[in-house]
C-alpha cells in the first residue's frame, strides 16, 4: 500500500469504522454484554482513526478521497481539512469519553433498546458530515443523525421522552425537508451536486430569486439543525428528557453539525456577504444569545439551563460567520471545538451530580462541595469556560469572536455577546451556589459517591479544556489556519480537481468582499 | 408542463403544510409525508423532464440515447423516497407510542416533556 | 506539529534573568500545591501557608533598591510568550508602583494567613485548609495583575481575583446571605469586568498592540481616537464596580459575609484597590479629557459622602469599616482626578497608609468578633484587660487612620490636602474632604475607644479567648509600621512612596514625604478635621441617631435600584422564555414555517428587484406542451393531497394521501422512470399499510380530538400553508427557467455500461456511481427500524423485549388451512420473485431495493395466515440481525476496491465461465444484497412490531413506563450487576 493509499483509506475510516460497529453491534443484537465489549474497543478503534487522519491533513493540509474511483463530480467525494479533522478527531474523543460515561448511566433496557447500533449510527452520521464533499450526501447523513437521535431520545421510553421525540422528531423533519428541497432546487440550478464544482459553478450564475431563495432554505435548514432563534423550539423541548450519557453526545455534536454545514455552504458555495444574508445572520445570532441566555437564566433544573446555553453558545458561533472576517471565522472555529467539549462535559457532570445528590432539580440538591470536593473542582473547569472566564478555553473563544466583532464594525454585536457572557456566568453560578454550597438538599441528605466510569471521562475532558485554555496558542493558529481553507474557495477546488481549477469568474451570490 | 408539475410541488407543499399545523398528531405526520413527497417531485422536475423512455442501455448498444430520461434525479429521489419513508414511519410508530403512554394525540395536550423541571407552573395545557 | 511555541514557552520564556515571571509562577504553583498539601498539615497549616507570600515577599523586597536607584522611571520588563499569534504574552511591568503592590499583597498577604491560620483554629482542617488555599490563589492572581503588563493578561488575573472573591464571600455557604453577597459582588465585578474587557479590546484595536506601557507613553493613540469615550467609559466602570464607586458602592460592605480575614485581606488592603490601580495606570490616557477628569472627581466626592453617611448609620464593626474604607476608595479616585505631581505622592502615600491601618482595624474586629461572637459595636465594651495587645494595635491604627502626627496617615493626609489645594477644584473637593475625613477620624476613634474602653456598652457574655498570638501578630505589626513609617518618613520617601509616585507621574521628580513642612494651610485642615472628629466621637450616639433618622436615604438606596434591575432581567427572561418557548406544538410550528416562509419571500423580492437582481424569469413554454393524460394525473394527486388536508376523517385522509402517492407514481413512470415507479407505489402502499394498522387502534373522528385546529386559527393556517406554497411554486419556477446543465447525467450515459457494466443507469447510479448515499439510505431503514422495534416494545424494559414467544400477545394469524397452505407456497414464490428482481435490476428495472420489499410482502402475507412468530420463525435470524447482516454485506462489498482500487466501492468485476454462458459478476452484487437484506429486516421489524402492538387484545393507553424518573442511574447497580 503506497503512502497516498494510506491517506485515502484514512479518509474513510472515521465514517466507516463507527458504521460497521453499528452493524456488528445489531448482528449482535441478542448479546448485550459482546455488544458492549465490541464497542469500547470500537471507541478506542474510532479515536485511533481519527488521530491517523488527524496527523494526514496536518501533514497535507487538505485530503480528497473519491468512492469508487468515479472523479468528483460524477462521484462521492470525502475532504478533509483542518476544520473537518478538528471536528472528526473531537468527535472521536468525545464518543470514548460519552462511552466510558455510559457504562454506569445507561440501563440494560437501553442497551436492549440498541444503544450501541443508533450510537454508533450517530456517529457515523456525524463524521459523515463533517467528510463529506457533495451536498446530497450531507442530506444523507443527516438523515442518518436524525434518525439515530430519534431512537436514542426515546431510548427510555419514559412519557417526557416520548413527548420530547415528537417535537424533535416534526420540527427536524420539517428541517430536512427543507434542506431536501434545497439541494433539489441546488441541482436544477447547477447540474451538480459536489461541493467543489458547485464552487466553480455557482460563482458563473445569475443571482436568480429562485437561486437566492435557495441560498435562504438552506440557511433556515441548518438553522433548525442548529437551534438559532427562532428555530431552536425543538431543543428544549427534547434534550433534557434523555438519559445523560445521550444528552451530553447530542449537546455536544448535533448542533454543531449544522453550524458546521452553515459554515461550509455559507463560505464554499454561498456568500454571505450578499443579498442581505450577512445582516440576517448577525440578528439572528445576537437574538439567539440573547434568548437562549434568558432562557437558561430562569430555569432551576441542571439540564434545562444547559439545554438552553447549547442555544446561546451557538449565537456566538454564528457571530463569527457574520462578521467574516479571517480572524472572526478562525474564532468560530475555535468556538465550535471548545464547546462541543464543554458542553458536553457539563451534562456528564449533570449526570453526576444526578448520581450524587439524587437530582437535577437545583432546589432540592446541596452540599456537594463537602462531600465530593473534586467534583467541584471537574464542574467548575467546563463552567467557567463556558462561561468565558480566564483563562479556560471558552474565554480565548469569546475572545476571538468578540475582538473580530470591533474590529470588523459589529460593536453592537460584541456588546450582545459581553452581556450575554454575564448571564451565563449568572447562570452557572447558581448551578454551584445551589448544588454545591447549599446544606444538603431533600433528595439525598448522604450523596451517593461516584463512581470511577463516570468521573474519568469528566476529568478528561475538563483535561482538555485547560489544555487549551493555559496553552492555547497551536489551537489559536489551527484555527487560523483552518479558516483559511473556509474563506478561499480556490484551496478547496484545486484539491479536488488540482491547481489549474479556478472559481469562475462572474461574480454571482459570491460577491466581491 | 413545467407550470403544471411546479403547481403540483406547490399545492402538495401547500397542503403538508396545512396538515402539520393540525392538533392531531397523525395528521401532523402525514402532513411530513406530502411535504416529503413534493420535495421528491421536486428534485425529479430539477433534472428536468420531457423524455418518456427509462433511462435503460438497450441490448446492443453502450451508451444511454440522448431521448432518455435524466437518470441522476431520478437515483436521488429514490434515495429520498426510502430516507422520507423510513422516517416518516419511524414517526407514526412514535406517534403510536405517545397514543399509548400519553393517552392523547393531541399535540396541545401533550406536554410531558416541558413539565418536566420547568419553572413555570404548569398551566401549558391551555392555549 | 506547532511550530516552535513549545520552546518559545519553555526556553526563551524561563531564562534564569527573568525572575519576576518566575515568582509570579512560584506563587501560582504553590497556591494549586496548597489544595493538596494544607488538609494534611493539622493547625500548623497558617504557618505553613504564609511562607509562601513570606517568601515572595522577601524577593520583592530585593527589587526595592534597584527600583530606587535608577535613573528616569526605572522599570523592569520581562516577557514570556504566551498567544503571540494573539499578541498576548505574559509581559510583567516592575516598577515602583506594582511593586508598592506587591509588597502590599505578600507582605499583608504574609499576615493574613498565619492570623487565618490562628482564626480558624478550631474549625475543620478541611474548611481551614481550603479557606488558605483560597487566600494564596488569591494572592497570586492579585499578584499577576499588578504585574502584568499586557492588558488582557492583566483581564485574566483581574476576572480570577472577582471569582476568589466570591468564594470567599460565600465561604460560609450554609448561610443564604452569604450566597446573596457573594452572588451580588460576583455579578457586580464581573459584570464591571466584561465592560473592562470591552474596553481593553477597543484598545488594543486602536492602538494596535495589548501592551499597558506602549499605550500609556504615546496617550495620543487612544486619545485622538473616535473610541476614546466609548473606552473611557468602559474602563471607568471595570474600575468603579472592583473599587466600590458609587453606584457599585454597596455590594462592599454587603461582602462582609466573609470571614474577616479574607475581609481584611481581600476588602480592604487589596483587591478593592485594583480599580484605583488600573485608573491611576490609565490615568496618562484619561486624563486628557476634562470631561473624564470632571467625571472621576465628581463619583469619588460622591462616593465619599454616601460612604460617610452610610458608615455613620452602621452599626456593626466591620459595617463601619467596610463604608470607611468605601470613603477611602472615594478619596483615591478623586486624588486620581486631580493633576499635579502632589497627587501623585498623596496617591502612592495613601494606599499605602491606608493598607496599614484598614487592615490592621479589620484584624483587630475580628479578634474582637472572634472573642466574644458580638459583631456589634454596641454589644462590646470593656475588653482592655482581655485584649490588651490588640487594644494597643487598634489605637496604633486608628490614629494613623485619624491621620494624627507621627504616623504615617497623617503625612499621607497632608499630601492628599495639598493635592486638592492645587487642584483646580479646590473649593468643593476641599469642603467634601473635610467632611469626610473628619467623619473617618470619629470612626477611627469609635472603634478604637467602644470595644476596649466603653464602660456603657460592656461585653456582657462569656469571652472564647484572650490574645491569640497568630491573630496578634498582624496588627501589632502592621500598626507599628505605621508609626516606624511615619516616625522616619525618609524610608518610604526613599524606598516606597517616592518610586512609585515617580512611576505614576510618568518622569522623576523630586519626592517629598516629610511629617513636617511647616505651617501650611494643609496643617490647617487637619486640625480642623481632628476637631470635627473629636466633636463626633464625644457626641456619637446622637451623631448616629441622627444619621439615622435621615430615612429619605433608604428610599434612593442604589441597592434596591440593583435589585429591582436584576429582577426586571430576569422579568424579562422569563417573559421571554414563556413567549418563545410556551409548550405548544402548535406554536413552534407555526413560527418555524412563518420564518421559513418569510425568508424565502424576502429572497425571492431580493433576487427579483434587490440590487444587481436578476428579476424574476420564468420557464419558456415554447416546445413544453402539456400532456393532458399526464396534466390529468397531477390534477389527482393534487386532488388527493387537498382531500387528505380537509378532510375530517383521519382514513379520508389517508386515503387521499395514498391517491396522490400513487398518482406521483403514475407521473415518475410516465416520465421514463419505471424503477422509481415501482419505488413510489410499493413504498407507499407499505406507509398506507402500517397508518391502516395503526390507525384502526387510535380514535379515529368525532374523538374530541379536535382533528382540526380551533375554527378560527384554520383560515391562518390556509393563509400560512398558501403563502408557503406559493413561494415554493416561484422558487420551483425560477430555477427551471434557466437551462440545465447536463454534463454529469451525460458521463453516466457514456459510462454506465463501459466503466461499471449495468444498463439501468439509475440502479448504477444508486449502487455504483453515488453508492455512498445508498450505504447511508440502507443504515436509515436500519436504524428506523431499530429506533421503532425499541419504541414499540411491548416489554416495557422489564425484561427480553424481543420475539419470545412466551412474551408475545401478538395475534395467532387466520386459522384457515387452506389459507396457510397457499400463504406457504405464495411465500416460496414471492421470495424467489424477489431473489430475481435484485440480480436483474443492474440491467433492468429491479435491484436489491425492490425485491426486498416483494420478499417483505412474502413474510408479510406469512405473517397474516400463520401468526407473526410463524413468519419471524421463518426469518431464522432476527430481524435486526438481518439488518446487521445487510450492512456488513454493502460494506464488504466495498473493500475489494479499497484494496485493489485504491479506493472504497470501487467495485471489481470477474468474469466467471460457466460454459454454456459466461456470467458477469461483480462486488455491486454483494452491495445490492445488502441492500436487500437491510429492506427485508427493516421492513419486517417495522411490521412484527405494529402487528405485535395492534393486535395484542389488551393494547390501551397507559402501559408504558409508569413514571418518567426512574433515573438512570438509580439503576446503575442493576446494571453493573
Amino acid at each position: 500500500m503506497t503512502e497516498s493509499t494510506y491517506n485515502l483509506l484514512v479518509l474513510v475510516f472515521p465514517v466507516l469504522v463507527p458504521l460497521t460497529l453499528a452493524a456488528i453491534t445489531a448482528v449482535l443484537w441478542r448479546a448485550p454484554a459482546a455488544q458492549r465489549a465490541v464497542s469500547i474497543i470500537g471507541l478506542g478503534v474510532i479515536v485511533g482513526v481519527s488521530g491517523l487522519l488527524t496527523m494526514a491533513v496536518l501533514q497535507y493540509d487538505i485530503l480528497a478521497v473519491e468512492f469508487g474511483s468515479w472523479a468528483v463530480p460524477f462521484g462521492i467525494s470525502f475532504v478533509a481539512d483542518r476544520l473537518a479533522v478538528a471536528l472528526v478527531m473531537i468527535t472521536a474523543i468525545l464518543a470514548l469519553c460519552v462511552g466510558i460515561f455510559s457504562l454506569r448511566d445507561m440501563r440494560q433496557t437501553h442497551i436492549r433498546g440498541g444503544f450501541y447500533p443508533l450510537f454508533f449510527g450517530m456517529i457515523t452520521g456525524v463524521n459523515g458530515a463533517f467528510l463529506t464533499g457533495d451536498i446530497f450526501n450531507l442530506y444523507v447523513w443527516f438523515e442518518v443523525m436524525l434518525i439515530t437521535s430519534l431512537g436514542l431520545l426515546v431510548i427510555g421510553r419514559t412519557k417526557a421522552q416520548i413527548d420530547g421525540a415528537i417535537k424533535y422528531a416534526l420540527l427536524n423533519l420539517f428541517g430536512t425537508v427543507l434542506f431536501l428541497m434545497a439541494v433539489g432546487l441546488l441541482y436544477g440550478a447547477t447540474g451538480t451536486l459536489a461541493f467543489a464544482d458547485l464552487a466553480r459553478i455557482l460563482p458563473t450564475l445569475e443571482p436568480t430569486p429562485g437561486l437566492v431563495a435557495t441560498a435562504i432554505l438552506f440557511l433556515c435548514a441548518f438553522g433548525i439543525k442548529a437551534g438559532v432563534f427562532p428555530l431552536f423550539f425543538w431543543l428544549p423541548a427534547s434534550y433534557h428528557t434523555a438519559p445523560f450519557t445521550i444528552s451530553a453526545i447530542f449537546a455536544g455534536l448535533l448542533t454543531k453539525v449544522g453550524v458546521y454545514a452553515v459554515f461550509r455552504v455559507f463560505t464554499l458555495l454561498f456568500a454571505v456577504e450578499a443579498s442581505g444574508i450577512r445582516e440576517i445572520v448577525a440578528v439572528v445570532a445576537a437574538l439567539t444569545m440573547v434568548t437562549g441566555v434568558f432562557g437558561a437564566a430562569v430555569q432551576w433544573n441542571i439540564r434545562r439551563i444547559l439545554s438552553f446555553h447549547i442555544i446561546s453558545q451557538i449565537g456566538y458561533m454564528l457571530m463569527g460567520l457574520a462578521v467574516a472576517t479571517p480572524l472572526a471565522i478562525a474564532g468560530a472555529i475555535f468556538y465550535i471545538v471548545h464547546h462541543i467539549i464543554v458542553k458536553a462535559n457539563l451534562f456528564l457532570l449533570a449526570g453526576a451530580i444526578r448520581h450524587a445528590s439524587g437530582t437535577d432539580d437545583l432546589k432540592k440538591s446541596g452540599g456537594l462541595l463537602k462531600s465530593h470536593p473534586w467534583l467541584a473542582v471537574l464542574f467548575v473547569i467546563p463552567a467557567l469556560s463556558l462561561a468565558g472566564l480566564p483563562p479556560l478555553s471558552g474565554f480565548w473563544a469569546k475572545f476571538l469572536v468578540v475582538d473580530a466583532s470591533f474590529k470588523g464594525d459589529m460593536a453592537w454585536l460584541a456588546a450582545a455577546a459581553l452581556f450575554t457572557g454575564l448571564l451565563t456566568l449568572y447562570s452557572m453560578t447558581k448551578i454551584w451556589m445551589e448544588a454545591f454550597w447549599k446544606e444538603p438538599g431533600i433528595e439525598r441528605s448522604q450523596p451517593r459517591k461516584i463512581p470511577f466510569a463516570m468521573t474519568a471521562p469528566i476529568a478528561v475532558l475538563g483535561a482538555i479544556t485547560l489544555t487549551i485554555g493555559f496553552y492555547a496558542e497551536p489551537f489559536v493558529q489551527f484555527a487560523e489556519q483552518a479558516s483559511i481553507t473556509l474563506l478561499e474557495p480556490d484551496v478547496y477546488i484545486a484539491a479536488i480537481f488540482g491547481a489549474e481549477a479556478q472559481v469562475g469568474e462572474a461574480t454571482a451570490l459570491r460577491s466581491e468582499p | 408542463m413545467t407550470f403544471v408539475y411546479a403547481a403540483t410541488i406547490a399545492i402538495l407543499a401547500g397542503a403538508g403544510i396545512y396538515m402539520i399545523l393540525a392538533q392531531n398528531v397523525v395528521r401532523i405526520v402525514m402532513g411530513v409525508a406530502l411535504l416529503a413527497a413534493s420535495a421528491n417531485v421536486l428534485i425529479f422536475l430539477s433534472g428536468r423532464l420531457g423524455s418518456v423512455s427509462p433511462p435503460i442501455i438497450p441490448e446492443g448498444t453502450d451508451v444511454l440515447a440522448q431521448t432518455a430520461a435524466n437518470p441522476l434525479p431520478q437515483a436521488l429521489v429514490l434515495t429520498a423516497i426510502v430516507i422520507g419513508f423510513a422516517l416518516t414511519a419511524f414517526g407514526v410508530a412514535l406517534v403510536y407510542k405517545a397514543y399509548r403512554s400519553l393517552g392523547t394525540l393531541d399535540a396541545s395536550a401533550m406536554h410531558d416533556a416541558e413539565d418536566m423541571g420547568s419553572p413555570f407552573t404548569p398551566s401549558q395545557a391551555k392555549q | 506539529m506547532f511550530p516552535n511555541t513549545l520552546e518559545n514557552a519553555f526556553l526563551s520564556g524561563w531564562l534564569p534573568g527573568e525572575t519576576v515571571p518566575t515568582l509570579l509562577l512560584i506563587a501560582f504553583l504553590g497556591a494549586a500545591l496548597s489544595f493538596v498539601a494544607l488538609p494534611r498539615v493539622g493547625k500548623a497549616a497558617g504557618v505553613v501557608a504564609a511562607a509562601l507570600p513570606f517568601t515572595l515577599f522577601a524577593a520583592f523586597l530585593t527589587y526595592v533598591p534597584v527600583l530606587a536607584t535608577g535613573d528616569g522611571v526605572p522599570t523592569i520588563m520581562q516577557t514570556v510568550q504566551w498567544v503571540p499569534s494573539l499578541g498576548i504574552n505574559f509581559v510583567t511591568r516592575l516598577d515602583g508602583f506594582s511593586l508598592l503592590f506587591a509588597l502590599m499583597i505578600t507582605g499583608i498577604g504574609t499576615l493574613v494567613a498565619l492570623y487565618a491560620g490562628a482564626y480558624y483554629a478550631d474549625k475543620p482542617a478541611a474548611d481551614r485548609a481550603r479557606f488558605l488555599s483560597y487566600i494564596l490563589l488569591f494572592m497570586a492572581a492579585m499578584l499577576g495583575t499588578v504585574l502584568s503588563d499586557n492588558l488582557i493578561v492583566m483581564f485574566v488575573f483581574w476576572e480570577m481575583t472577582s471569582l476568589i472573591s466570591f468564594l470567599l464571600i460565600g465561604f460560609n455557604s450554609a448561610s443564604k446571605e452569604a450566597r446573596a453577597a457573594a452572588l451580588q459582588s460576583l455579578v457586580i465585578t464581573a459584570g464591571g469586568g466584561l465592560a473592562l474587557f470591552g474596553g481593553l479590546l477597543i484598545t488594543g484595536m486602536e492602538a494596535g498592540t495589548f501592551s499597558l506601557r506602549a499605550i500609556t507613553l504615546e496617550p495620543s493613540l487612544i486619545a485622538e481616537s473616535p473610541w476614546f469615550y466609548v473606552i473611557a467609559t468602559l474602563v471607568l466602570i471595570g474600575a468603579f464596580t472592583k473599587s466600590a464607586q458609587f453606584p457599585f458602592h454597596f455590594w462592599l460592605p454587603n461582602a462582609m459575609q466573609a470571614p474577616t480575614p479574607a475581609s481584611a485581606y481581600l476588602h480592604s488592603a487589596t483587591m478593592v484597590k485594583l480599580g484605583i490601580f488600573l485608573l491611576a495606570r490609565f490615568d496618562p490616557i484619561l486624563s486628557t479629557s476634562d470631561v473624564i477628569v470632571m467625571v472621576m472627581v465628581g463619583f469619588g466626592l460622591t462616593t465619599m459622602l454616601v460612604a460617610a453617611v452610610m458608615a455613620l448609620r452602621s452599626e456593626g464593626l466591620k459595617a463601619i469599616l467596610a463604608y470607611s474604607t468605601v470613603a477611602s476608595l472615594g478619596l483615591l479616585v478623586t486624588l486620581i482626578g486631580l493633576q499635579g505631581p502632589g497627587s501623585s505622592v498623596g496617591i502612592a502615600g495613601f494606599i499605602l497608609a491606608h493598607a496599614l491601618y484598614k487592615a490592621a482595624l479589620f484584624f483587630c474586629a475580628g479578634i474582637v468578633i472572634h472573642a466574644t461572637g458580638a459583631t456589634r459595636v454596641r454589644d462590646v465594651g470593656a475588653l482592655f484587660t482581655l485584649l490588651p495587645l490588640t487594644a494597643v494595635s487598634t489605637i496604633l491604627a486608628s490614629l494613623s487612620m485619624a491621620g494624627l502626627p507621627p504616623f504615617v496617615g497623617f503625612i499621607a493626609k497632608e499630601y492628599v490636602f495639598e493635592a486638592k489645594l492645587e487642584s483646580s477644584f479646590a473649593g468643593i473637593v476641599t469642603f467634601v474632604a473635610v467632611g469626610v475625613n473628619s467623619v473617618l477620624v470619629a470612626i477611627a476613634g469609635i472603634v478604637a475607644l467602644r470595644p476596649f474602653f466603653s464602660q456603657k456598652s460592656a461585653f456582657k457574655g462569656e469571652p472564647k479567648h484572650g490574645e491569640v498570638w497568630g491573630m496578634t501578630a498582624g496588627p501589632v505589626v502592621l500598626a507599628s509600621m505605621g508609626v516606624f513609617f511615619g516616625l522616619f518618613a525618609d524610608i518610604p520617601q526613599y524606598f516606597i512612596v517616592g518610586p512609585a509616585a515617580v512611576a505614576l507621574s510618568g518622569a522623576p521628580f523630586y519626592v517629598s514625604f516629610e511629617i513636617w513642612h511647616g505651617l501650611t494651610p494643609m496643617l490647617a485642615l487637619s486640625v480642623l478635621v481632628i476637631a470635627i472628629g473629636a466633636l463626633m466621637v464625644w457626641k456619637w450616639d446622637a451623631v448616629q441617631s441622627a444619621a439615622k433618622s435621615l430615612s429619605f436615604i433608604d428610599r434612593f438606596s442604589v441597592e434596591k435600584g440593583y435589585n429591582a434591575t436584576f429582577q426586571g432581567l430576569l422579568s424579562v427572561a422569563r417573559l421571554s422564555t414563556q413567549t418563545l418557548q410556551n409548550g405548544q406544538m402548535r406554536t413552534y410550528l407555526v413560527a418555524t414555517i412563518a420564518v421559513v416562509t418569510a425568508a424565502m419571500g424576502y429572497a425571492l423580492l431580493v433576487g427579483a428587484f434587490g440590487p444587481g437582481a436578476a428579476g424574476f424569469a420564468f420557464p419558456s413554454v415554447e416546445g413544453d406542451t402539456i400532456r393532458p393524460y399526464l396534466a390529468m394525473v397531477s390534477a389527482l394527486v393534487v386532488a388527493g393531497a387537498l382531500v387528505a388536508a380537509v378532510a375530517r376523517s383521519m382514513i379520508v385522509s389517508l386515503v387521499g394521501i395514498g391517491l396522490s402517492g400513487y398518482g406521483i407514481a403514475v407521473i415518475f413512470m410516465k416520465n421514463g422512470a419505471p424503477d422509481l415507479a415501482l419505488t413510489q407505489l410499493s413504498v407507499e402502499t407499505l406507509f398506507v399499510v402500517i397508518v391502516t394498522a395503526v390507525l384502526v387502534k387510535l380514535p379515529a373522528v368525532g374523538d374530541g380530538l379536535k382533528t382540526y385546529s380551533r375554527f378560527d386559527i384554520r383560515p391562518r393556517d390556509a393563509l400560512l400553508s398558501t403563502a408557503f406554497g406559493a413561494a415554493i411554486f416561484l422558487v420551483v419556477l425560477s430555477i427551471a427557467a434557466k437551462p440545465f446543465n447536463p454534463s454529469i447525467t451525460d458521463y453516466f450515459a457514456a459510462t454506465s455500461l463501459t466503466e461499471a457494466f449495468g444498463r439501468n443507469v439509475v440502479n448504477v447510479i444508486l449502487v455504483d456511481f453515488r453508492a455512498l448515499d445508498t450505504l447511508g439510505e440502507i443504515a436509515v431503514v436500519a436504524f428506523a427500524a431499530i429506533a421503532a422495534w425499541a419504541i414499540l416494545s411491548l416489554s416495557d424494559g422489564k425484561g427480553p423485549a424481543d420475539l419470545d414467544p412466551a412474551h408475545d400477545r401478538s395475534t395467532r394469524g387466520v386459522s384457515s388451512l387452506i389459507f396457510s397452505t397457499t400463504a406457504q407456497a405464495f411465500f416460496i414464490l414471492m421470495i424467489a420473485i424477489s431473489v430475481v428482481v435484485l440480480f436483474r435490476g443492474h440491467n433492468e428495472p429491479g435491484g436489491g431495493f425492490i425485491g426486498g420489499l416483494i420478499a417483505s410482502a412474502g413474510f408479510a402475507v406469512l405473517a397474516l395466515a400463520l401468526g407473526v412468530n410463524i413468519a419471524a420463525q421463518k426469518l431464522i435470524l432476527h430481524p435486526v440481525v438481518w439488518m446487521g447482516v445487510g450492512l456488513v454485506c454493502a460494506i464488504v462489498s466495498g473493500i475489494p476496491g479499497a484494496v485493489l482500487n485504491e479506493s472504497f466501492l470501487t467495485h471489481q468485476w470477474v468474469d466467471l465461465n460457466l460454459g454454456f454462458m459466461t456470467l458477469k459478476l461483480g462486488t455491486t452484487y454483494l452491495f445490492d444484497i445488502g441492500v436487500y437484506l437491510t429492506v427485508i429486516g427493516g421492513v419486517l421489524a417495522f411490521l412484527i412490531r405494529v402487528q405485535q402492538q395492534t393486535g395484542s387484545p389488551d393494547a390501551k393507553p397507559s402501559d408504558a413506563l409508569p413514571a418518567d424518573e426512574p433515573a438512570p442511574n438509580t439503576n446503575t447497580q442493576g446494571a453493573s450487576a
